[in-house]
């Protein structure tokens, strides 16, 4: 789409006086916007691949201290948490030793049946044992843990946070659209390339939604195909073919008709690349390029209980690596997943739901350990197909990233629950993620996780009854960084945004009383932030 | 000729230098352009450019200058180019003439794409009868449009269903899931795909004349069942089933086995007719062992009618799918189309959303269900409210403005439900800065920080509480006494135990009681100086006007007054004239307003005029009532020259609720015996609302309101859904893909031709002429050639895209006949063209 150089657009802008410094390109004719806008969002490199975004949206609020769980803290335990507690194992070293220790030495499966905390090689914290498999993932130094993120003034309401959180705009109802959908707008490609952000799940959600662009949602991506009556295989060509000629016929000038065009284009070429792909059950074919569990290589999307982990091998649910309520969920992430490396679009994401766990939370096992199986084995299998299969996105290309609107009580409730609470864990993956570091010899050079290591972190994490644990409220955990500070980092360094179009994505990004690009203040609850963690 | 199909020539010029090879085009601007043309000796071959509502293009040559133009009929139109052989290929002058629709006819369809949800075949025809101004005069005067859907009692009828599917079981069954009893008649079984009168009825005694016999069989939950002349539909008698309890198989069942055999890969279409019932509440279900066909209702008669839904809105028992059905319902059925459209916009302006009224009562202590129900009574009192208030001749903003400052669901969603300004307590600001800056003045448009702090202090104490329905409309009633459980010991004050209406109600104790000083300036330190003024830009009569208000500090219940003394004083400043007018133009004019323009410079456009011309009649209306009258803004609106143009016609894209209402109505027809050639229950259709962009109406999160633009809601994967969308509801029974709209949701083009151009019904271009004149009215007969002929061509190939198949070979009641002319109904509506307004 295309047609114009950008750079060769712009210099011909700014000799006839055109400018460049637009606060919205929404006003400009489409097949120019990409021309004008700024950054290189969505500019493809020398190999034809540009950098793409995943996220997915732990809806209800994930319990980030039995996460990644700050055993260094002695105030994680009974009787803070003494039904829910993730034990750590006294048979295992727990040393600052660099890499997380996996697999666990002497299982005879490795990756099953783990029942206490990984070590994550930092001498403080650990991962939940149905975190295992993001354990390669950080030991290849792919994955950067952030603990204690939140904003100021945390609302403790699923229904304000989830917005704060997907409108990048805490506390504030000034701005009305989503984060993601403005990175989009920046681009300039919203309104001239197929597909740029998209969502699989029921709805498109806030973080992709606004008034000047459709972003695209797939509910069901089979369903992306052109019905046709009376929906026979022939039948629905010949309606095709006939829309086709259609579209092609000559009207009088109105003032949604080249959008409309351009989108029945989009539409057109979209339907051609999803064509080719095979959304269905028998084009889930990916599977992992190295056996597992010693057993044979594991599907990379468990969609069927013969496509769970080593279940067709050994016909057992106990080599299950998902749980198998999770089906649905790998459905969604392969589809984000195709769609990203298949197509032109740039963001796509989808959400988990069931994550407020008030009641029955468990521990190494139960409800949040079985939703934790999800994200474990999705950023895993994320790492493959993006290796193994990767067409038009790399692993390096790509960037993984979980939201949950706030974190939960420190304390568990006499329902062997957790409350909602504020700051939380935000897990960050990618080839180009800066995480754990080694050199040579194994010594490490930095850690991949962050803020959670104690009094070696930047802001430390101070332990015991009065520690960070409990600085918020008395009951909370208290952060020390900010959400926007992640996502500004990742939209600006990864996906190619200016400082200045950061500044319209996230507004107030470079508003010192925030202090969401370098360590500070912020004023509005008088907390100390590290600003933007280095973590692309 | 009638008045409303006359037709004028325009004409555009094209001047011809002498020489054969330097033809120049020299356009006349506003007519049809020719952009290019050839000549070689005995041939001249012109291109031109669409020109907007043309139904006929004249190509006319003079030989000379000074000679007269004579229509050329040498040559041929093909689109727009134009061959002719003229004998003379020396020196010549051609021009284009374009007929367009005449003003009365372009605006009739302007007014059913924009005062209504679309046209339908039968409000088409009838405005274009009663003439464009007689309908715009008819649809702001609500209160004289007689409608009874709400209320209709529908008499017990012979009502038809037909289902198509294919043979899994030769074995038929028919009963009821609960005690009851139903009358049918004249059940019909026969191979393909469409009730084919012409064919055999596969079962035996389908027409209920003759002794049940071996034909029928009665199970024990259904011995009760006989022949009856109480009712018959054909014939004198017909089948009274009788059942004494829930049926779900042959043993709980009427049925027969049906021989010889059907075959399972054989596609058969199953009919009867039940006599409607409103007192049985059981479901009937006739079905194929196997349920390869299975049909399911309940007898009421009338899945379209929003009467019941009506009636469960009254009485508190209504769900948010049946306030979005009888919503959906209204729109494609309602006379009062305007007030419609209108109910929506002002729904749409003061935003409320569904889940967050639900979430707040389920966390005070009602259950999801429960809370769901009272969230959507909320949702359905305003918009009755407004309604209501709408059919008042004199009906202002103000009234709008105040219902929604009223409604629990605003008070809820923008939190001034627990907003203090009581002591050291600071006030919440949303519902402050929306009134400004989204119902009332527009986006910066007039105040600033300061205003909305001061503000937000008037709505302290504007909170909800559950009385007793006889003080709902008492801001100051205490909790309701009526308990559930009278003699509850423990939580008899539970909400769960009271009855009664959540209702505005005002908590003086939470009150900001010191002195407001709202719309003044601020100097450096934030001291007030002087009052604000309207700005220059705005010019006479406002320029320079004190808009400010102070109220003064003041204690108890009558501080509830200041909430209503700044409405009223919000409600007619020029800001919120001028927000409120670049709405309404957005909605029926086109996209392309603005807040901000200056009213004094000599820069001036046609948007901008409108939108002064609205401010003046919203200012000083013409009947000499009170400011802010609707009917007076919109008159000036619909009678304006940009409204009645081509810089209207089609300039919108539909909404995901536009799109669904209007392919409904697209197809809608009254059958003489007063049903209808589309139906849908409403709620079968609500989730492609969902998919077409998540359009979840009264459940908007953000406070913006959905919005107008095409921008907002195209995109190629909600255009996917919405060509889904006519596909699916062009759909037959039966087929995969109907699930999509449910298979309450049916369509029936062969029943619409039947009815409104039979004799066109064998003859495909004038089935196609009939559809394109339907679909399109406002485009131009000339302008949609290239359409006419890809729908011809569709209507004479088979379904394999390739084999030459004549439609005028096809009979009308055959399945092919339906199935070939639902397909190219759907393919003009799948069209970029079907997205407009």
């Amino acid at each position: 789409m295309n047609v114009i150089n950008r750079r060769s657009f712009l210099s011909h802008a700014s000799a006839l006086g055109l400018g460049t410094a637009l606060s919205t390109l929404t006003d400009i004719p489409f097949v120019l916007q990409r021309a004008l806008a700024e950054g290189s969002i969505g500019i493809t490199g020398a190999d034809g691949r540009a950098k793409k975004l995943i996220f997915i949206f732990l809806r209800g609020a994930n319990d980030g201290l039995n996460a990644v769980v700050p055993f260094g803290d002695p105030s994680y335990g009974p009787p803070n948490r003494k039904n829910i507690l993730i034990e750590k194992d006294p048979g295992q070293p727990f040393d600052a030793r660099g890499k997380a220790l996996f697999p666990v030495s002497g299982q005879t499966t490795p990756t099953f049946d783990y029942t206490s905390g990984l070590p994550l090689g930092n001498g403080f914290a650990a991962l939940h044992p149905a975190l295992k498999f993001l354990a390669p993932v950080y030991n290849a130094g792919d994955l950067a843990l952030i603990h204690r993120v939140g904003y100021p003034k945390q609302s403790r309401s699923h229904f304000d946070s989830q917005n704060y959180w997907e409108t990048g705009s805490p506390n504030s109802n000034l701005v009305k659209d989503g984060l993601l959908y403005r990175a989009m707008i920046e681009s300039g490609l919203a309104h001239s390339s197929p597909l740029t952000g998209v969502s699989i799940g029921s709805s498109l959600p806030l973080i992709l939604r606004g008034s000047k662009a459709a972003m695209t949602n797939l509910s069901d991506p089979t369903r992306y195909n052109l019905l046709a009556v009376p929906n026979t295989p022939q039948g629905n060509l010949k309606a095709d073919a006939a829309l086709a000629a259609a579209n092609k016929a000559q009207f009088t000038g109105k003032r949604d008709r080249d959008l409309l065009a351009l989108q029945y284009g989009n539409l057109a070429s979209t339907l051609d690349i999803f064509a080719q792909l095979d959304f269905s059950e028998t084009g889930n074919t990916f599977v992992d390029d190295e056996a597992t569990d010693g057993d044979l290589p594991y599907s990379l999307f468990p969609t069927t209980n013969a496509k769970n982990g080593g279940f067709a091998r050994a016909n057992n649910a106990q080599k299950y690596v998902v749980p198998t309520s999770a089906y649905g969920f790998f459905l969604n992430l392969k589809a984000a997943s195709l769609v990203l490396n298949k197509t032109s679009a740039l963001v796509a994401g989808t959400s988990i739901d069931g994550w407020d766990t008030h009641s029955n939370q468990g521990a190494a096992t139960g409800s949040q350990a079985n939703l934790l199986r999800r994200i474990g084995w999705a950023v895993y299998a994320l790492r493959k197909y993006f290796t193994k299969y990767a067409d038009k996105c790399r692993w390096d290309d790509l960037v993984i990233v979980t939201l949950s609107e706030f974190g939960r009580t420190t304390i568990e409730n006499s329902d062997n629950g957790t409350d909602h609470a504020e700051a939380n864990v935000m897990f960050v993956a990618g080839g180009g993620v800066k995480g754990l570091e080694t050199d040579a010899l194994g010594t490490v050079k930095r850690s991949g996780v962050f803020n959670c290591g104690g009094s070696s972190d930047p802001i430390a994490w101070q332990t015991g009854q009065n520690g960070s644990m409990f600085q918020s409220t008395g009951r909370y955990l208290k952060r020390n960084t900010d959400y926007r500070s992640v996502l500004g980092k990742l939209i600006r360094d990864h996906l190619g945004a200016t400082q200045t179009q950061l500044d319209r994505i996230i507004p107030g990004y470079t508003d010192p009383k925030e202090s969401l690009k370098a360590r500070g203040v912020q004023t509005r609850d008088g907390t100390e932030v590290i600003g933007e963690p280095d973590i692309v | 000729m009638k008045k409303n199909s006359a037709l004028f020539p325009r004409i555009a010029l094209l001047a011809m230098s002498g020489a054969l090879a330097s033809w120049v085009a020299a356009a006349d601007t506003g007519t049809p352009v020719i952009t290019g043309i050839s000549a070689e000796p005995g041939r001249v071959t012109l291109g031109f450019a669409p020109y907007p509502a043309t139904v006929e293009y004249q190509i006319e040559r003079a030989d000379a200058l000074g000679q007269p133009y004579r229509p050329d009929t040498t040559g041929f139109l093909d689109g727009f180019g134009w061959t002719g052989l003229s004998s003379a290929p020396g020196d010549g002058f051609f021009r284009v003439n374009a007929r367009v629709l005449t003003p009365d006819a372009l605006l009739a369809t302007t007014l059913l794409q924009r005062i209504a949800y679309g046209p339908s075949p039968d409000d088409l025809a009838r405005v274009r009868a009663i003439g464009p101004d007689a309908y715009i005069a008819e649809q702001l005067a609500p209160e004289t449009i007689t409608e009874d859907i709400d209320s209709a009692v529908i008499t017990p009828s012979w009502r038809k269903v037909t289902v198509t599917g294919t043979g899994s079981s030769s074995s038929l069954y028919i009963y009821l899931d609960g005690a009851g009893e139903v009358y049918l008649d004249d059940i019909r079984l026969v191979a393909g795909a469409v009730d084919d009168a012409a064919k055999a009825n596969l079962l035996r005694g389908g027409d209920f004349e003759t002794t049940l016999g071996s034909n029928w069989i009665l199970s024990p939950n259904v011995a009760g069942s006989a022949l009856t002349p109480d009712e018959a539909h054909g014939g004198s008698l017909s089948m009274h089933v009788v059942s004494v309890g829930a049926g779900s198989s042959q043993s709980t069942a009427v049925y027969q086995s049906v021989a010889p055999a059907l075959n399972a890969a054989t596609t058969y279409t199953l009919s009867y007719w039940y006599f409607t019932s409103q007192t049985v509440t059981a479901k009937l279900t006739v079905r194929l062992s196997g349920s390869g066909i299975t049909s399911t209702h309940g007898l009421g008669g009338a899945v379209d009618s929003p009467a019941p839904i009506f009636a469960k809105l009254k009485d508190g028992s209504a769900t948010m799918t049946d306030l979005r059905a009888w919503h959906l319902l209204h729109a494609i059925q309602s006379r009062k189309q305007l007030t419609e459209v209108l109910r929506q916009f002002w729904e749409n302006h003061f935003v409320t959303d569904y889940s967050k009224t639900r979430d707040y009562f389920d966390n005070a202590g009602l259950a999801t269900d429960a809370a769901g129900r009272v969230a959507t009574q909320l949702e359905s009192k305003e918009n009755l409210r407004w309604r209501a208030a709408m059919s008042d001749p004199k009906a202002t903003f103000h009234d709008m403005l105040k219902i929604s400052a009223e409604s629990p669901a605003m008070i809820i969603y923008l939190d001034t439900i627990n907003s203090k300004g009581s002591g050291t307590s600071i006030a919440n600001e949303n519902y402050a800065r929306e009134l400004c800056e989204l119902f009332s003045f527009g986006v910066d448009n007039g105040y600033d920080q300061a205003d909305i702090v001061q503000i937000s202090r008037v709505w302290t104490g504007w909170s909800i509480r559950l009385v007793d329905p006889a003080q709902e409309f008492n801001p100051f009633a205490f909790v309701t006494t009526n308990y559930l459980d009278p003699n509850a010991i423990t939580n008899k004050t539970a909400v769960t135990n009271l009855v009664g209406a959540w209702s505005f109600n005002y908590k003086a104790a939470n009150h900001n009681t010191a002195q407001k000083k709202i719309f003044f300036n601020h100097d450096a330190k934030g001291v007030v100086t002087t009052p604000k003024l309207v700005p220059a830009r705005f010019g006479p009569p406002w320029a320079g006007r004190d808009y400010s208000l102070t109220i003064p500090a003041g204690t108890g219940n009558p501080t509830l007054q200041e909430g209503y003394k700044l409405l009223g004083h919000m409600a007619d400043q020029p800001f919120t004239q001028e927000f409120l007018s670049v709405k309404l133009c957005r909605l029926f004019v086109h996209d392309g307003f603005a807040i901000g323009y200056d009213f004094t410079d000599a820069e001036t456009t046609p948007e901008e005029e409108l939108v002064h011309a609205c401010m003046l009649a919203w200012e000083s209306p013409s009947n000499g009532g009170p400011k802010g009258q609707l009917r007076e803004v919109l008159r000036t609106i619909f009678n304006s020259a940009l409204f009645r143009s081509d810089a209207a016609s089609l300039q919108k894209v539909k909404t995901p609720l536009e799109f669904v209402a209007s392919a409904m109505r697209a197809l809608r027809a009254r059958r003489d015996d007063g049903s209808y050639t589309v139906s849908t229950d409403g709620r079968e259709i609500q989730p492609v609302m969902d998919r077409l962009g998540r359009m979840r109406l009264f459940d908007r999160m953000e406070p913006d309101g959905y919005p107008e633009d095409a921008a907002a809601w195209i995109s190629a994967g909600t255009l996917a859904e919405r060509i889904r969308f006519v596909q699916a509801a062009l759909m037959p029974a039966g087929r995969t893909g109907k699930s999509d709209v449910g298979a309450s949701t049916q369509t029936d083009p062969v029943g619409l031709l039947r009815i409104k151009a039979p004799e066109a019904m064998r003859d495909a271009g004038k089935v196609a002429d009939y559809f394109l004149d339907l679909l399109f009215p406002a485009e131009g007969k000339a302008n949609l050639a290239a359409f006419r002929s890809i729908a011809v061509a569709f209507l004479d190939t088979a379904d394999d895209g390739t084999t030459t198949s004549a439609f005028s070979a096809l009979a009308p009641g055959t399945s092919a006949y339906d199935l070939r002319l639902r397909g190219m109904v759907a393919l003009l509506m799948a069209t970029q063209r079907f997205q407009e307004q």
